[in-house]
């Protein structure tokens, strides 16, 4: 056996934050192809690019396990930017030390946020490429409430948007927004609006 | 409570055994070399413990040298094997075998010797074709273990003699887990060169032997004295000596009796993890196996995160998995089966003796199931 801290046995045998999230904002899957472990990690960020919520599965030893759950606690309610400067060595100090040889298995832990992180950056992407398509070459219907209102884009999330609008139809360009977003991104989007 | 089943590792000794060793560690410290009968007293009783190895392997007891154990008769038949005739440097073994082997056959392929490793079918069972084919005029020894370590899988160590007498090479087999829990003898087997370990049949540590067959004339590893007529030197580790003689005589009798409740107890053991852990498989299940052990794969869960939990319960088990051995690869042997890495990082093995009580048993089966199906519910691959 090896010596685990207390702390360590306790995340192994209790993980916090593990499971999966349904249509997460971001997920990712990393694995060691020498010895097989395996992570996946489930994000839900919120507008200002905190993690609120947070997941993971864990195919690994203990250390692997404890990791994991660290890793995510750690991560929990910080940006995505201050998530990212989580470092091995936090992981370890957090579940009271770790075996040497043990090390590499906080590693995953990391390369699975890099990955959802990045993840979240490429889904966000996706649908502001989407948005500016839309909104320069709109379908009839579109087009025409476009005319009406311009919209300012504020914020653009993986399954948001976020617009200003003046004027009184912004409900009913909000509904036709969103419904021709989630078909050309394939998933469900939302749109809010504000004045 | 505790359960031990990790009797592939090393076994309890028998309260017989060590009642047999405790004059040789006590009073009767004569070295057995020794001219005054005080020592060479001892010598006797060596010569009889001699007669119990070579009886438990159908052997003649000169052809019985006592070693430190299993490697070093592994170490000492390949290194001698292969250089007693040098027109036949060659090695043919296969890509399941100990380290004490394999480590030592590489050692002699980086040395210029040609080395080659047979394959092994999904079952575990050597693939006849594969050695077949390997085995040539170069070949001065073919080693081949007669049962698994990890899977208990039993090689046709009498089919592999034959084709080793037939290209002229001599046939050594690392018998260490095989010895004490399944009938040997060497003579009906056609065995040149055989190793074997106390330790594993409920025999103390630190001693073994190697099995010469009459008129091969095997260079020493370990020179210096004229002990074991020159074939091994160094004193007679005379506790240990006995102790292997009087385990010889105990897994002797074992073997000699009718029931095969070890195996009995495997079967019913397996039996119950199967249905209690749905989507688990024994590796090399339907092949040939020693009465005694079980590699049992448990999709989806790693298998040293098992191994911790168990440990919190005493169970003590073992695992081929990279991590908890510190090595970069997951095991040879079952990867060699064509399982892939991840797969093989689920296998936990279970082996069993003559010791082992339904209890122990009860234990593990009670414990297993939740712990399967916790760290199940965390994995990515549970599925």
């Amino acid at each position: 056996m090896w010596k685990y801290s207390k702390i360590l046995m306790d995340h192994f045998m209790n993980p916090r934050n593990s499971g999966q999230l349904p249509n997460p904002d971001a997920h990712s899957e990393v694995g060691s192809p020498q010895c097989g472990d395996a992570m996946t990690l489930d994000l839900r960020v919120d507008d200002q690019d905190r993690i609120s919520d947070i997941r993971f599965m864990t195919f690994g030893c203990a250390g692997a396990i404890a990791a994991a759950s660290a890793l995510t606690e750690l991560a929990r309610g910080k940006t995505l930017e201050d998530a990212l400067s989580i470092t091995n060595d936090q992981i370890v100090e957090y579940l009271g030390g770790m075996p040497e040889e043990k090390y590499h298995c906080s590693v995953m832990g990391h390369e699975a946020l890099t990955g959802a992180v990045a993840d979240f950056r490429s889904r966000k992407e996706r649908v502001r490429r989407h948005l500016e398509e839309l909104m320069k070459d709109p379908p009839e219907e579109l087009h025409r409430e476009l005319t009406r209102c311009r919209p300012e884009l504020v914020h653009v999330h993986p399954s948001r948007v976020v617009l200003r609008i003046t004027g009184s139809e912004a409900g009913r360009l909000r509904d036709v927004l969103e419904r021709e977003l989630t078909a050309r991104v394939g998933r469900k989007m939302e749109v809010e609006v504000s004045s | 409570m505790k359960a031990y089943l990790d009797n592939n590792a090393t076994t309890r000794m028998a309260p017989e055994v060590l009642d047999a060793m405790m004059p040789f560690l006590t009073e009767r410290f004569g070295n057995p070399s020794s001219f005054h009968s005080f020592g060479s007293g001892v010598m006797e009783e060596i010569e009889a413990a001699r007669e119990e190895v070579a009886a438990l392997i159908g052997a003649g007891p000169e052809e019985i040298v006592f070693t430190s154990g299993g490697t070093e008769s592994d170490n000492t038949a390949l290194l001698g094997g292969c250089a007693i005739n040098p027109l036949k440097p060659g090695l043919v073994t296969s890509k399941v075998e100990h380290p004490a082997v394999m480590v030592t056959a590489k050692r002699l392929r980086d040395g210029g010797a040609p080395v080659e490793f047979a394959e092994v079918r999904g079952d575990g069972t050597l693939d006849m074709d594969s050695l077949g084919a390997l085995v040539s005029g170069r070949t001065g020894l073919v080693s081949l273990m007669m049962a698994n370590n990890e899977t208990g899988v039993i090689f046709p160590i009498a089919e592999a003699a034959r084709m080793a007498h037939e290209a002229g090479a001599l046939l050594h087999t690392d018998a260490v887990q095989a010895v004490g829990k399944v009938s040997v003898n060497v003579k009906s087997m056609g065995i040149d060169l055989l190793s074997l370990s106390a330790h594993k049949f409920h025999g103390p540590k630190g001693i073994g032997a190697l099995y010469i067959g009459d008129g091969i004339d095997l260079p020493p590893l370990i020179i210096g004295g004229h002990q074991e007529n020159g074939r091994r030197g160094g004193t007679y580790n005379a506790p240990g000596i006995i102790g292997l003689g009087a385990a010889a005589r105990l897994a002797r009798e074992e073997l000699s009796g009718e029931t095969d409740l070890t195996g009995e107890m495997l079967r019913r053991m397996e039996k119950s993890i199967l249905d209690s852990c749905p989507g688990s498989r024994i590796a090399g299940g339907k092949a040939p196996r020693l009465p005694n052990t079980s590699t049992v794969l448990f999709r989806g869960v790693e298998s040293e995160a098992v191994m911790t939990l168990l440990d919190i319960e005493g169970i003590c088990v073992s695992s081929g998995s990279a991590c908890s051995t510190g090595d970069e690869s997951p095991s040879h042997v079952l990867t060699a089966m064509g399982i892939d890495p991840r797969e093989a990082n689920t296998a936990i093995r279970f082996s069993i003796s003559r010791y082992t009580s339904q209890r122990e048993v009860d234990h593990l089966l009670e414990v297993l199931p939740p712990i399967i199906d916790r760290l199940r519910k965390i994995s990515p691959y549970a599925d």
